[in-house]
């Protein structure tokens, strides 16, 4: 799978930008706040039409503008399809076409286009709290499976839901939502235990191949005997006194983690930052092969600006890993063509003032 | 003001009619013999008079209650609980249910503070207590707030002397009663499960 054209009008600070891509991707230099993140940001936005740094969709519109459009071609087994998104800022409008026809629901507008992104701030996966963790199972869970995705939203809605009636300190409205809490956290904690089962040794191998000695270990944090329904009503009688008392739901895969170890301790602590950026970068290569499993082709790699952070021999190894395989459209992005490693040899175009040219 | 701009302004004010159409319809009202606009007179001041919403669920009937609930041919043993009145359209469309209707008024939600005291659920318990329900079957939407509801009144009537049904499950989730196609509703409404007695 890749993507063959990109058009983006109205886009953050990009100028009408319409594109036609190299299936091999390319590296994108620019002096900083030209545009280039911003470009990879409209890459991406086809993949879960939201930005990947959490911008809302009208901080995405171009400063007092009336909004945004985002076209992307993708070329997949030998035939093409668009997805595009129009969104209006004022009257707020959102509006996701596939080939054509309107999306009313998002399960049904993702998985046309894949990709998986990695910037600077992902570092937080290894560094930052459970929070981030989460996230990242979750957009890796929701893109692989549409059921996922169901489940999350309707566990979302639930919880919600669930919470206000323990704030209005009703029980029986409370136990009302019990059996939606059951069901949808039941999927989701099966999803996540299933994925991460497969996931800690191909995380281990991805370390290593990265050039990394030490032994990491990845294991879902929660309780995992969630995963059936029959084990919920159990479990939400024993919260009830903690539920109760501070008017949250404490049960449920909302509160649990992914825990990255190396050599036995916590990478979160006891890691150097080197190992932090390696565990990161293994993540985001088990994000890849767990979509390229899941859709049968090969998902595009983004990353932006994400080779000055390493040392030379983390890069290298990285390009190396990158070559291995199956081919895959990657787009990066560097300040200067001598910031990116030398074995990466990727057309390269720049982004000036808003303006992406190519040679 | 002449009593001619009077009807003009009136008529103007319905749905759907702006003022020239207001206009060319007074102006054929007056062009007709006198008798048919009094006629039409008379009909309005009887619906205005006589026309009240039922008490079991608001649709509008000129009877103490309305056909659903009045109809000596349906059968009182048997009670669908639906969220709103449109609910009642869509049982009554694409089914074969000839039992009694109760309509809820909307579904539990908390979160935009609408509890079980905001929902009919008294006069559903007093329905039931009254005695002659033999069978209460829960229709709310199926969606998340509509499966609590029902999951509420489950509640609600347990120790009850009434067999509690709910639509077979299969129905799409997130939907909303009255767009799912007929077919799947009869089917749903015909495997009803028991969930308490
Ligand atoms: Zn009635």
């Amino acid at each position: 799978m890749w993507l063959e054209g990109l058009v983006a009008r109205g886009f953050r600070n990009l100028a009408p930008t319409e594109l036609t891509l190299p299936p091999e991707g390319i590296a994108l230099l620019g002096a900083n706040a030209q545009g280039k993140t911003n470009l990879l940001e409209a890459l991406y936005y086809s993949v879960l039409f939201r930005s990947f740094r959490g911008a809302t969709d009208s901080e995405l519109a171009r400063f007092d503008g009336p909004g945004f459009r985002v076209e992307s071609t993708v070329m997949r087994t030998g035939k093409t399809g668009t997805i595009a998104t129009e969104f209006r800022v004022a009257p707020k409008r959102k509006r996701i076409e596939v080939d054509g026809a309107e999306s009313s629901r998002l399960m049904e507008a993702m998985g046309h286009w894949v990709a998986v992104a990695f910037l600077p701030s992902d570092v937080v996966l290894a560094s930052g709290p459970g929070a981030e963790r989460r996230r990242y199972l979750d957009r890796l869970l929701c893109l692989a499976d549409s059921r996922y995705l169901t489940a999350l939203t309707r566990y979302r809605s639930v919880l919600s839901q669930r919470n206000a009636a323990l704030r209005h300190e009703r029980r029986d409205v409370v136990q009302a939502f019990d059996e939606a809490l059951a069901s949808a956290g039941a999927a989701i904690v099966s999803s996540r235990v299933r994925w991460a089962d497969t996931a800690t040794s191909m995380f281990a191998e991805e370390f290593a191949a990265l050039g990394e000695q030490e032994t990491v270990g990845l294991s879902y944090r929660g309780r995992a005997e969630l995963a059936a329904v029959d084990a919920w009503p159990g479990a939400i009688e024993e919260a009830w006194p903690a539920d109760s008392k501070r008017g949250v739901t404490t049960v449920g895969p909302h509160r649990d983690d992914l825990i990255l170890e190396i050599g036995g301790r916590a990478l979160r602590e006891y890691g150097s930052t080197g190992q932090q950026r390696s565990a990161v970068i293994a993540l985001k290569l088990l994000e890849l092969s767990t979509l390229s499993e899941a859709y049968g082709t090969e998902p595009a790699l983004v990353l932006d600006d994400v080779f000055a952070e390493l040392d030379t021999e983390r890069q290298n190894r990285l390009v190396t890993r990158l070559d291995e395989g199956a081919r895959r459209q990657v787009f990066v992005t560097a300040p200067r063509r001598d910031e990116l490693p030398e074995g990466l040899t990727l057309p390269v175009w720049n982004v000036k003032e808003g303006r992406v040219t190519c040679p | 003001m002449s009593v001619i701009e009077d009807l003009i302004t009136e008529l103007a004010r319905l749905p759907g009619i702006g003022r020239k159409t207001a206009q060319r319809l007074t102006y054929h009202l007056l062009r007709q013999p006198t008798d048919r606009a009094v006629h039409l007179a008379e009909g309005l001041q009887s619906v205005a008079e006589r026309v009240a919403p039922c008490p079991e669920w608001g649709t509008p009937t000129e009877h103490e209650r309305c056909g659903y609930c009045s109809d000596p041919k349906r059968d009182d043993g048997l009670l669908c609980v639906v969220e709103e009145p449109s609910g009642v359209e869509v049982v009554e469309r694409s089914t074969e249910f000839r039992g009694r209707y109760h309509v809820l008024g909307g579904h539990l939600s908390p979160l935009d503070g609408v509890g079980p005291d905001a929902l009919r659920l008294e006069p559903l318990v007093r329905r039931v207590q009254g005695g002659g329900v033999r069978e209460v079957i829960l229709a709310t939407n199926p969606s998340m707030e509509g499966e609590a509801t029902a999951t509420y009144i489950q509640q609600l009537l347990t120790g009850e002397r009434v067999k509690v049904t709910r639509l077979a499950r299969g129905l799409p989730m997130g939907g909303d009663l009255e767009y799912i196609d007929g077919v799947t509703l009869s089917h749903a409404l015909l495997a009803r499960e028991e969930v308490g007695r």
